[in-house]
């Protein structure tokens, strides 16, 4: 075997490699790291040698499998040299093609990376918006080096710092070198590395140790992993270089055993090195000696902190002990001994190797360097990225990771694993480096980074790391062994639903004594994560424990069934789905009608936040089409079915209340207390009630005999309907109680549109859209002529576009909206039916100015926007580009930029505190300033959703009820879990099940772009049974655990 | 020796002493449960708690453990050391509410409510009983297994040890079970008044053999049936 005798022989075998590798440098390079094996790295890596030996091109294309390269999301890849082609997510069908492109040097369009916002084809590597935002000073030699090829490392100028400190340095030049730097240790506190050093050198002779820990586990953290896989020989090197400063002749690495190939890749290295005479004695001849043996961890997460490391590596349990003194005093059998992290010690060799000076160069003055992270979680580009210190949070987050995942909005980054702390997104800004993480509540950690978005529950995130830490406390000290208990009991309390508020204090007091008080770094971080989560999203631990819900719908003691719990009045629509699969329709029927007066209506215009939660999403299929469902038992049975259940009360009897507006809100709350024995009377400003219903919604989606019909059926003998009648012009809230009314409900709606507050804005030809609707839907007046244009990407725009679409003497309807179509707050099938009937979109643009000729509006002045930082609301901010401003002829413009609910007039009649157009409520009690005045729906909220008014009503309803018996207002929130066991529908044998969502039967576009006719149709029989199928029956989890004794859980209907 | 700051006052002890022995020496009470003189120091219990250091850099540290240095300055009863202690012992009364001793520190300190999930366990497992088998009579006879909430006490396996010799040592140092409150709702009453002579941990017939060193002797008091 060669061995190297001196550093020369290392230089000649280095040129000597060099030389005999093919000068052109073709070749294929497929990452394997353990990600890449995954995703079917092996087979790609198979089918590549097989075709090369076949097609006899070994010798002119080299091959290399490397370990992780970092776009982890984007496995299996291969990277084509020396075109730097980048070939994502290939399978083993693709490999001939990229083998022909790399023989005729050229690339496979169809296969190259596209940047998913511009959609462009990425040819080089570099051009990847992933990696040419980062630098990858550690992670970019992965590409070049087989992790079980000396040579490669050595070719890449692999060992030459080991040399260059052999012959050139003193260990305290060596030292002062790393001082310089600024190097600090990568494990996560931050020490600086040269300090550490100093001390262990400055122990007496004798032996003494080096150690690289690497034994990483936290959560979602692999960056460690992926450098002992990829590039093993780095971190020897370092270690090497660190035994010589501090006067070690001996090394371990402590390794987790959960990673088979970083250990295989390292016994490799490791024997290779000896080999080769760059470990163990005499190295390259200079009589220094080195070796490096390895050393499994169990795994205990513990054994990851030096004291307790230490007691591993002696063999006896790994708990740590109080420090003083320190490693670097009494380590490994009481010797001194230096503990450094993987990250830290690769980085030692690129230090001696560039000079201290240049490494310090990059980062911020305080953290030097760069610092690889594991992004994982709810963001698109999962995977290693490398960055200089000083990076903000954003930049990794939305340039380099590429945002959120589709339809998500990122919340909240955790950084540092279990011992670290949620950064929100509103403090995406901050700079990661040690001081800025360390000031946020943060810690820096080994660099995991898991990216949080409206599906994750921060109660549950907190929930869940402690219950990893209590597990994996050594609970030798008392504070960490029943601190992370307790305070997981508590969080376990609140995510049951079992919470108190005084816990919210107790949790804090708690968190901080354990933090202060427990022995190790384990226990001092542990409530890191419980803190950080309180301090940033208090509210949402207080919506857990006020109003008992959890708006992510993971907590499963708060949300039996998602659909369940996220339904605004709480229909429990996976027990109608159930009674559909058994054919039970009318109990269906009886169980919708139970929780909504209006199911008719909501079967064709509901938001369905039902089907937006529904678990069915979460497993990769498409969301029950609980709407579709619920249209197809409202058109089969008749509303008679349903008796609500009436309170004859006599001291309702004698009371009265007046609601202003019939809208959805109003009609409700007049309905619900009209059960309870109260006498209504609504007053109407228009001429027939409906409100938003028929003002603003077209009739081809909620056709008016169906609206009419589920009206008629909730105005009984106890309401009283006064349609013409309005608030301030007609009657006032002082008049209505002089009158002997008791109380009295506000559900105006929002009526009145925003106004652009541009220059021509009150010309003819210009309409807001409230009132552009009204005129068609209420008198069947036509204001659209010519082209059309409307302004804004909410519902009401596209409501406004397709009913322009469908007027007489109009020619086209086009869009205009600020921002993309995916931040389009509209419905999806709206946009998508809009579109199918003509409507024309135009996106990333702004109204300026109208320009009118003869009275008449002419043109419209528009500019474009681009997409800018993130704003507040998760979403990029359109921002004008200046000198695209363009004009657009125009006949008719519709504005639909919002709506609102209360004008100065109003305002005066109703005599309460307005803000920004809405009456300011108590949002748990709908109680306004005015004792007796509730207010709820639009009017409350600004514009909202059907069935977000109908949850007004009721619970105007029942707050009025409290409030004429005398009673508190305030109540406990009631827990929205499933009430009945629904034995599940027997699924033959031989039945074909369906899988894939039904389709809803529409008419064609070309049929009702000139009709009024609704558009959507019910669906038949067989289908909707084998939709309703299709249910994964969450509230089983729910009934099942209950218990048969629980009288609410009675089989329904006597299938049982 | 070595000169530092005790709650103010310059006081002079010998090198190698820890923090505790100094406050000892000095008569600053500092409440212990895991420590026991002729025993290594351990640092489980975290009640011996002191604040070290000054300013924003300040922490706190187990004064059983922590080696006296030149210059350091120690507050054995600051505001945040008493918070965390008063914090400890109701982690301990949520535990252990039958422990007469920890009634007693309880009570000392002020502690008027125990807020958490209520448990009755016997061991607060500060490890002197491990400590005496091995250091004072050589044996090893017992030790801890398991991790975090899971961790307990007890002999290899569970199966009869055969270097023990049932010296009873480790029922002698115990500071929980000594002595148990004899109220009828225990964690209800922190009242630190009490005395009970029949610790549970005798009452199994796993320990018939064992020649017992409490004062008064309380196993001879249980009439077998």
């Amino acid at each position: 075997m060669p061995r190297l005798r001196t550093t020369s022989e290392l230089q000649g075998l280095r040129r000597r490699i060099r030389d005999r590798v093919n000068r052109r440098g073709v070749g294929i390079t497929v990452c394997a790291g353990t990600a890449c094996q995954a995703s079917g790295a092996n087979d790609v890596q198979r089918v590549i040698k097989r075709r090369l030996i076949e097609r006899n091109l070994v010798d002119r294309i080299a091959l290399r499998i490397t370990g992780c390269q970092g776009f982890c999301e984007m496995g299996p890849f291969v990277v084509t040299e020396p075109q730097a082609a980048f070939y994502p997510k290939i399978n083993t069908r693709d490999v001939p093609r990229i083998i022909d492109a790399v023989v005729s040097d050229e690339y496979v369009d169809d296969l190259l990376y596209r940047d998913p916002t511009t959609g462009t084809c990425c040819y080089r590597l570099d051009d990847v918006p992933f990696f040419a935002k980062q630098q990858r000073t550690l992670l970019g030699r992965n590409q070049h080096i087989d992790p079980i090829r000396l040579f490669d490392y050595i070719v890449q100028g692999g060992y030459e710092s080991l040399a260059k400190v052999l012959t050139e340095y003193s260990p305290e030049g060596i030292i002062d070198e790393i001082g310089r730097s600024g190097l600090r240790g990568r494990g996560g506190a931050g020490f600086p590395t040269a300090k550490k050093w100093e001390m262990a050198r400055r122990q007496d002779g004798g032996e003494k140790y080096v150690v690289c820990n690497a034994d990483e586990g936290d959560p979602g953290a692999y960056m460690d992993r992926s450098i002992l896989e990829g590039n093993p020989h780095s971190v020897l090197e370092g270690m090497a270089i660190g035994g010589l400063a501090i006067g070690a002749t001996e090394g371990f690495v402590f390794v987790r055993h959960e990673y088979p190939l970083a250990i295989k890749h390292l016994l490799i290295a490791i024997r290779l090195a000896r080999e080769y005479g760059l470990l163990g004695e005499n190295i390259l001849g200079t009589g220094v000696d080195f070796d490096v043996s390895i050393v499994k961890s169990a795994g205990a997460f513990v054994c990851g902190e030096e004291t307790a490391l230490i007691r591993s590596i002696e063999g006896i349990v790994g708990e740590p002990r109080q420090r003083p003194p320190f490693p670097t005093e009494k380590g490994i059998c009481g010797r001194p001994t230096c503990i450094n992290n993987v990250e830290t010690w690769a980085n030692v060799p690129i230090i001696i190797a560039i000079g201290a000076d240049e490494f310090a160069r990059v980062g911020t003055s305080t953290s030097t360097g760069t610092k690889v992270f594991s992004v994982v979680g709810k963001i698109k580009n999962t995977g290693l990225v490398e960055v200089p210190m000083g990076t903000s949070i954003k930049e990794i987050v939305y340039d380099i990771g590429g945002g959120p995942l589709d339809g998500g909005r990122i919340k909240a980054v955790q950084i540092g694993g279990p011992s670290g702390g949620c950064i929100p997104h509103w403090h995406f800004d901050l700079p990661i480096d040690y001081d800025s993480l360390t000031r946020a509540d943060a810690i820096m950690g080994s660099g995991g980074m898991i990216v949080m978005d409206d599906d994750t529950c921060m109660v549950d995130v907190a929930k869940y790391f402690m219950s990893f830490l209590k597990d994996e406390s050594c609970g030798k000290c008392f504070t960490c062994r029943k601190g992370t208990q307790r305070m997981w009991e508590i969080l376990d309390d609140i995510t049951e639903g079992r919470g108190r508020l005084e816990q919210l204090g107790l949790l804090e007091e708690l968190g901080r004594v354990v933090a202060d008080s427990s022995m190790c770094g384990l226990g001092q971080s542990a409530a890191n994560p419980v803190l950080s989560t309180l301090h940033h999203f208090r509210d949402e631990y207080e919506r857990h424990i006020v109003d008992r819900q959890c708006d992510a719908y993971v907590c499963s003691g708060l949300t039996g069934a998602p659909c369940q719990a996220a339904c605004p009045v709480g229909t429990e629509a996976w027990r109608y789905a159930a009674l559909i699969a058994r054919g039970e329709y009318e109990e269906a029927y009886r169980v919708i009608r139970e929780a909504n007066p209006f199911p008719s209506v909501c079967a064709r215009v509901c938001d369905h936040k039902c089907e937006q939660h529904c678990r069915l999403a979460a497993t990769g299929q498409e969301p029950l089409a609980l709407r579709a469902l619920k249209r197809f038992v409202t058109d089969r049975v008749d509303p008679s079915v349903y008796r609500p259940r009436r309170d004859s009360d006599a001291n309702a009897a004698g009371k009265r209340v007046a609601v202003v507006g019939a809208g959805p809100a109003g009609i409700t709350a007049a309905h619900c207390l009209s059960l309870k024995g109260y006498r209504t009377t609504i007053f109407e400003a228009e001429d027939r009630p409906g409100g938003m219903l028929v003002s603003g919604i077209p009739a081809f989606r909620l056709p008016r005999e169906v609206l009419q019909k589920e009206i008629d059926a909730l105005i009984d003998e106890n309401i009283t309907l006064r349609c013409g009648s309005v608030l301030g012009r007609d009657f006032t809230i002082d008049g209505l109680f002089e009158d002997g009314y008791d109380a009295v409900f506000l559900a105006l709606g929002a009526h009145r549109s925003q106004r652009m507050e541009i220059e021509g804005e009150d010309s003819a030809g210009v309409y807001p859209s409230i009132e552009f609707l009204k005129a068609w839907n209420l008198r069947g007046e036509s204001l659209a002529e010519g082209k059309v244009g409307v302004i804004g990407g909410g519902n009401s725009a596209l409501d406004a576009a397709r009913v322009a679409l469908r007027q007489p003497g109009v020619s086209e309807v086009t869009i205009f909206y600020r921002r993309t179509r995916q931040e389009m707050p509209a419905f999806e099938e709206e946009i998508e039916a809009a579109l199918e009937e003509g409507v024309k979109l135009k996106l990333l643009v702004s109204p300026m100015s109208l320009h009118v000729s003869d009275g008449h509006l002419a043109l419209v002045e528009f500019i474009r926007n681009e997409l800018g930082e993130v704003d507040a609301s998760g979403r990029r901010r359109p921002v004008a580009k200046p000198g695209s401003e363009h004009r657009v002829p125009l006949d008719t413009l519709v504005v639909a930029i919002g709506e609102e609910g209360v004008d100065a007039t109003t305002k005066e009649a109703v005599g309460v505190e307005t803000r920004g157009g809405v009456v300011i409520v108590d949002k748990r009690t709908l109680t306004t300033g005015r004792p007796g005045v509730f207010a709820g729906g639009d009017v409350a909220t600004g514009p909202n959703t059907v069935i977000d008014a109908i949850a007004a009503g009721k619970r105007a309803a029942e707050v009025i009820d409290r409030y004429l018996r005398g009673r508190e207002l305030r109540q406990a929130a009631e827990f929205r879990l499933p009430t009945a066991y629904v034995e599940p529908a027997d699924i033959e044998m031989d039945e074909q099940c369906q899988t894939s969502r039904v389709r809803i039967p529409v008419l064609s576009a070309a049929e009702r772009v000139h009709s009024y006719a609704e558009i959507e149709s019910s669906l038949i029989d067989q289908d909707a049974v084998g939709e309703a199928k299709r249910c994964l029956r969450c509230d089983l989890e729910c009934t099942r655990c209950l218990g048969d004794d629980d009288t609410r859980h009675e089989p329904s209907g006597g299938h049982g | 020796m070595i000169t530092l700051t005790m709650n103010g006052t310059a006081v002079r002890v010998e090198k190698g002493s820890t923090l505790l022995e100094a406050a000892q020496f000095y008569g600053f009470p500092i409440p212990t449960l895991c420590h026991m003189e002729g025993l290594s120091p351990y640092g489980a219990c975290r009640l011996c708690v002191v604040e070290i250091g000054d300013g924003t850099r300040s922490r706190l540290v187990s004064s059983c453990t922590y080696p006296a240095q030149e210059g350091l300055i120690v507050r054995t009863a600051s505001a945040r050391v008493v918070r965390t202690r008063k914090m400890i012992l109701e982690l301990l009364l949520g535990s252990c509410p039958q422990s007469k001793t920890i009634q007693d520190l309880a009570a000392a300190h002020d502690v008027r409510q125990q807020r958490f999930r209520q448990e009755y366990e016997d061991c607060i497992l500060c490890g002197r009983c491990v400590r005496v088998c091995e250091e004072q009579m050589m044996a090893k006879a017992i030790g801890f297994r398991g991790r975090g909430e899971n961790r307990s006490l007890g002999t290899p396996f569970d199966i009869k040890s055969d270097v023990c010799r049932l010296c009873g040592a480790c029922i002698y140092v115990c500071p929980a079970c000594q002595l148990r409150c004899s109220y009828t709702e225990p964690e209800e009453a922190i009242c630190g008044g009490c005395a009970n002579l029949s610790p549970p941990c005798i009452q199994t017939n796993k320990f018939d053999d064992l020649m017992c060193y409490l004062n008064p002797c309380a196993a001879c008091e249980i009439v077998p049936r």
